[in-house]
């Protein structure tokens, strides 16, 4: 970190100091860095590529500064509009920002229309990259507003529920040099529109069709695509083996492909797919069919290559785990959730030939035991993220060989493995890169536990303990010192946690969703102790929390003004203070307000006009959509809020 | 012109064609006699070029005819009978032609198609009835009428079974392959031909002096050398026809005289000045071109060309083709310079008719100033090509940007999939969902009304007011930056919202709660 003495600064010039900026990772340093002078910050906001902006208000003011953006992410933001982008387009000096960007995140922006889309559009001439997932509203005249980027490569529209083939043959007609696409969910979109797609784009190297309705008539069309090399397909209903058989003769540089829930595809369509390429690197083929077929057993031996294979949900034998580890060396990553017939032989075979595997889910596969894990261990020194969920026949020895072996593991899941316990915990001392830790369900932690991990893994960023009823106060103080990089937590119905605990939580500046459901010793004293320090909440559960009154919720509508999701279902907040509270929060874009016997149905009217302008998403009570005015809850609809009735 | 009229002109070219072609296959066998045939053919024709140079109308040259060739009585009395079996014959072959042509099926028509069989049959059972009772009288020595007689009958059996098969509607488009690809090979083929060449408006090299007789029937009918041009373009274009994709660019085939190899010189070419051909005339002179609103003021005309117009019968009213005239083939050239059909250009090709002329000059060198009232996109430069756009307009909903519409979405997407830069037009209203275009009115609606609705909330909560106040005092404010867009100001609540300290706020929102 450069000091503050001038004359070391009159040495750098404005380029190395550019350089050394861009050593600058975390966003932490950065805003150190801008905060130290005038020159700093200027070089900040030349050198600065990326903007994610959750307050809109500073929109105009950081796009001013920052004018050689080449990536803005307004997927936080509360609520984007046509006003919005006209307001940003004419105000800040003739748009310079818009010049230079390249790509646009605008997920989630259901205020935004077509009128907005396409000044912004027309504005961004050289945009190569557009998320406009789950503008659930966007339908065929957004996408024909997209299609006037003409030098889009990539562009996700998950969820666009409106796009039907219309609107995709104007995306593909203007955006003909497309490369990755997405088009999950996009339910109106056909055969018609995919073969169109096919025949213009082709250039495209990743396409996700997933849960559309398309049949083998489309597959026939994606064949022809040349440079393919990605395509998902979850759950397509439709499509079957024969499909499977277009893709076997065509798609010449496909590495990827994920047929996950296609009910109709069986293993012989798979094991006809896989004989055409052979160079394959990922398979997914989870829930597809019931078992695995000898053929595929043999399909897959060609397979050198295979990096990944995710057979979640079928049936296996120990013949495809001596396959895989006598044929695919370099596989990194295996899914095996829920399925039937994994043994722990069958895990020792398996790793005994791919040692490279990092990855490794074993969720629910319950005659998994230590023997299993103890191989893994010893075999898969490089492993990163072990998936144990369900898995009840593990004890602390697993964990014990994980602590010697497996030094840069970074995920573990033991939800619900109830041999773990305090001792168990203390064995992973070794691990240190942990970051996220799930031990929901496992009644046997105590504070002890958490005093292991504090010491132990001072990079974890999420913890889940729910429902770990042995949890206190004592274990939380412990957490907070020892993990300071905590971002997630879940304390829900960790029921012996007080105002003393949720104090210390304070202390994690980094902690940004929380859970605290079902913890009714929690008062209005630990909340506002809570809210006071932890500036970076973004997720706050509260349901339950019975005995916190006004003045804790007054604290939270204060200090809490980053807030995106707040769930206060069954809380004794009354009519003025959740007002106060849905007034003030202006980042609030998610909330649940179930069951608060305080508030009334006037309460409720005056509480969603106070909030209509940015929430996008709000659950209430079934009864309340007959006593609420239809006016409001016309205004909630045309703002493109979605309202869920309990 | 009537279609009657029509089919017995069309028609009229068969027999003497068939009529030919039959004794040229027994010159083969019977020289001598053939030159007879010849001959008196010859004379025939020229008789009726002399005497009568509407040879389209029925009965008097035929009645020649039949005098000429006494000597073959049997054979013109089938012939006698041949015209109106042929004129059925063709009559079917047009219409079931023109039922393939338009995609659906009309039951009536296939009816009246198989009545016309009916028909034809019970009057090839007559003539088989009459030769049979003429077999007794008939002399040993006459083998050439015997075959002519079986000739005979083999060619309307034939044409029967050309109608059977264009009738069957599935069958029709091996059949046209086999019409316009096959070269006549034997007998069939020969008799298979006749029917259809006489439908080309082709003069028959083979006809010799007589052929020359034949061509005015394609300046006089306007519409039914239009006709004829039609058929022509179905039988040997038919798989381009079922490939265009409007309706103009079929029409724009029908000029196109495809098959017709006039050597240069054997006709007169006549060039209309512009002026002419964008009058609003029908009537036409086939002498000089020159244009009427009216017949009566045509017929007025055709006296100025010489005294045979002078007769009663060529200034009466309904048959002007009887006002004959010297022989010459008529073609017409575009007097648009460069022009494929300006007859001063490299590839020329003459446009048969007037009407032919007039459509492809406005066509093809006219603004198009018939806009469709209904879509108000569509133009054109013939008033006809309009009503046959109006009557399908509207029921094409699938638009695509270059303005071409299409009933069915696939139909659009593989337009769409052929052309450059066309892209799928999206109409005015969302017509996608009932669901979805419901939603989106309502949140029209809704979005004006939550404007107003939280403009006065906004000042009802105490700061609101005071900060849209503000906005329009403050000329450096954003919001005076809104574009002509005329977006709601709620939408910037969020913007007006942040300067205010929060509690302030807070309390605002305590006595307003109280208010109501």
């Amino acid at each position: 970190m450069p000091t503050r003495s001038t004359p070391i600064l009159s040495l750098l010039t404005e380029d190395l100091l550019i350089r050394v900026n861009e050593k600058l990772v975390q966003d932490s340093d950065r805003k150190k860095w801008r905060l130290i002078c005038k020159e700093f910050h200027r070089v900040d906001s030349l050198a600065r590529k990326t903007l994610r902006v959750l307050h809109v208000e500073f929109l105009l003011s950081l796009l001013k500064n920052y004018t050689n953006l080449h990536t803005l992410d307004l997927s936080v933001c509360p609520r984007i509009e046509d006003g919005t982008i006209s307001l940003l387009l004419h105000h800040v000096d003739h748009s310079i920002w818009a010049r230079n960007l390249k790509c646009l995140n605008l997920s989630r922006a259901n205020g935004l229309k077509f009128a907005g889309l396409e000044m912004l559009v027309g504005a961004c001439k050289g945009l190569e990259s557009v998320d406009v997932s789950y503008c659930c509203g966007f339908g065929d005249r957004e996408a024909a507003a997209i299609s006037g980027c003409e030098g889009l490569r990539e562009l996700r529209m998950d969820k666009c529920l409106g796009v039907g083939d219309v609107g995709l043959a104007k995306i593909v007609v203007g955006c003909g040099r497309l490369e990755r696409l997405s088009l999950k969910w996009c339910m109106e979109i056909s055969d018609l529109g995919v073969e169109l797609l096919c025949k213009k784009c082709l250039e495209l190297k990743f396409l996700d069709v997933s849960y559309l309705k398309v049949t083998n008539e489309s597959l026939r069309s994606i064949a022809s695509l040349p440079k393919l090399e990605d395509l998902a397909m979850v759950g397509c209903p439709y499509v079957n083996d024969v499909g499977l058989q277009f893709l076997e003769i065509g798609c010449p540089s496909l590495q990827k492909i994920d047929v996950a829930r296609c009910d109709c595809v069986s293993s012989s369509g798979l094991s006809s797919l896989i004989g055409g390429h052979s160079g394959l690197l990922h398979i997914d083929a989870g829930h597809c069919f019931s078992e695995v077929s000898p053929t595929i057993v043999k399909c897959i031996q060609k397979l050198k290559n295979l990096n990944t294979i995710i057979i979640d949900g079928i049936r296996v034998s120990d013949t495809i785990f001596q396959t895989i580890s006598s044929n695919c060396n370099s596989l990194i990553e295996i899914g095996l959730s829920k399925c039937e017939g994994v043994t722990n032989m069958g895990i020792i075979k398996l790793v005994s030939g791919c040692v490279n595997l990092k990855i490794i889910n074993l969720t629910c596969c319950r005659s998994i035991a230590d023997a299993a894990i103890s191989a893994i261990a010893n075999s898969c020194r490089n492993l990163l993220c072990l998936k144990l969920e369900s898995c009840n026949m593990i004890t602390g020895k697993s964990l014990e060989q994980l602590g010697l072996h497996c030094l840069l593991l970074e995920v573990l899941d033991l939800t619900d493995c109830c041999g773990i316990n305090d001792r168990g915990l203390e064995r992973l001392y070794r691990c240190s890169r942990i970051l996220c830790l799930k031990l929901g369900l496992c009644t046997n932690i105590s504070d002890k536990g958490l005093f292991y991990i504090a010491s132990s893994c001072p990079e974890l960023q999420e913890l889940d303990l729910y429902r770990c009823q042995n949890i206190g106060d004592d274990g939380l103080a412990a957490l907070s010192s020892g993990c300071k990089k905590l971002r997630k937590l879940n304390l829900s119905y960790c029921v012996e946690v007080t105002d003393k605990g949720t104090k210390s939580l304070g202390y994690l500046e980094e902690l940004s969703d929380l859970e605290l459901r079902g913890l009714d010793k929690i008062t209005s004293v630990g909340l506002t102790a809570l809210v006071t320090r932890c500036k970076r909440l973004i997720y706050l559960d509260l349901k339950h929390c019975e005995k916190i009154d006004d003045s804790g919720f007054q604290a939270l509508a204060y200090y809490s003004r980053n807030l995106r999701q707040l769930n206060l279902s069954y809380c004794a907040i009354t009519d003025m203070t959740l007002c106060m509270l849905m007034g003030n929060m202006t980042r609030l874009q998610d909330v649940d307000l179930v069951h608060l016997t305080n508030v009334t149905v006037e309460g409720f009217e005056l509480v969603l006009r106070a909030c209509c302008v940015r929430i996008k998403k709000i659950k209430l009570v079934a009864a309340l959509s007959f006593l609420l005015s239809s006016e409001v809850q016309g205004i909630l609809h045309a703002r493109g809020c979605k309202i869920r009735w309990d | 012109m009537e279609p009657n009229d029509r089919l017995s002109l069309d028609a009229w070219a068969n027999p003497s064609s068939s009529c030919n072609g039959l004794p040229r296959k027994m010159s083969l066998e019977n020289p001598s006699f053939t030159n007879f045939n010849l001959q008196q053919q010859e004379q025939k024709w020229d008789d009726t070029s002399i005497l009568n140079y509407g040879i389209r109308i029925e009965p008097p040259p035929f009645h020649e005819f039949n005098q000429a060739s006494e000597s073959e009585y049997l054979l013109s009395s089938t012939c006698n009978n041949q015209p109106k079996v042929l004129d059925q014959e063709d009559g079917l072959n047009n219409e079931a032609l023109q039922t393939s042509k338009s995609p659906d099926w009309d039951p009536r028509t296939m009816l009246n198609n198989l009545s016309f069989l009916e028909q034809k049959i019970h009057h090839l059972q007559d003539l088989v009835h009459l030769i049979v009772g003429r077999k007794g009288q008939a002399l040993g020595g006459h083998d050439q009428l015997v075959t002519q007689q079986q000739q005979l009958i083999t060619a309307d059996l034939t044409s029967i079974i050309v109608q059977l098969i264009s009738t069957a509607g599935s069958l029709l488009p091996s059949v046209k392959h086999k019409l316009s690809t096959g070269p006549p090979n034997g007998q069939l083929g020969e008799l298979l031909f006749p029917p259809l060449a006489g439908m080309n408006c082709v003069p028959q090299p083979q006809h010799g002096s007589g052929s020359k007789s034949v061509q005015p029937q394609c300046v006089t009918g306007s519409k039914v050398s239009d006709q004829c041009n039609q058929m022509d373009v179905t039988v040997s274009f038919g798989t381009e026809q079922n490939l265009s994709i409007e309706e103009h660019e079929m029409k724009e085939e029908e000029d196109a005289d495809e098959g017709e190899n006039l050597p240069p010189g054997s006709y007169d070419i006549l060039q209309l000045e512009k002026e002419e051909i964008l009058a609003p005339h029908t009537h036409f002179c086939t002498i000089c071109g020159k244009g009427f609103k009216r017949d009566a003021n045509l017929r007025m005309h055709m006296r100025g060309h010489g005294d045979e117009y002078k007769t009663p019968a060529a200034l009466a009213k309904p048959n002007k083709e009887s006002s004959s005239e010297p022989v010459i083939i008529k073609r017409y050239s575009c007097p648009f310079a460069g022009c494929k059909r300006n007859k001063d250009h490299k590839k020329f090709q003459p446009l048969k008719t007037i009407l032919c002329v007039k459509n492809h000059y406005k066509r093809t060198h006219c603004d198009k100033s018939y806009i469709c009232s209904r879509c108000n996109t569509k133009k054109f430069s013939v008033m006809a090509d309009l009503k046959t756009h109006e009557k399908h307009c509207g029921k094409d909903k699938w638009l695509c940007s270059c303005g071409t519409t299409f009933s069915r979405k696939d139909k659009l997407f593989g337009h769409i999939a052929l052309f450059q830069g066309h892209t799928p037009a999206i109409p005015l209203e969302e017509t996608k969902g009932p669901s979805v275009s419901c939603d989106k009115m309502d949140g029209n609606e809704a979005s004006n009304k939550s404007g107003n609705i939280n403009f006065s909330f906004g000042s009802n909560a105490g700061s609101g007011a005071q900060n849209i106040i503000e906005v329009k005092e403050d000329a450096d404010d954003p919001a005076s930056y809104f574009s002509p867009l005329s977006f709601d100001t709620c939408n910037f609540g969020g913007f007006h919202e942040f300067p205010r300290p929060t509690f302030d706020d807070s309390e605002s929102s305590f006595s307003f709660l109280e208010a109501p």
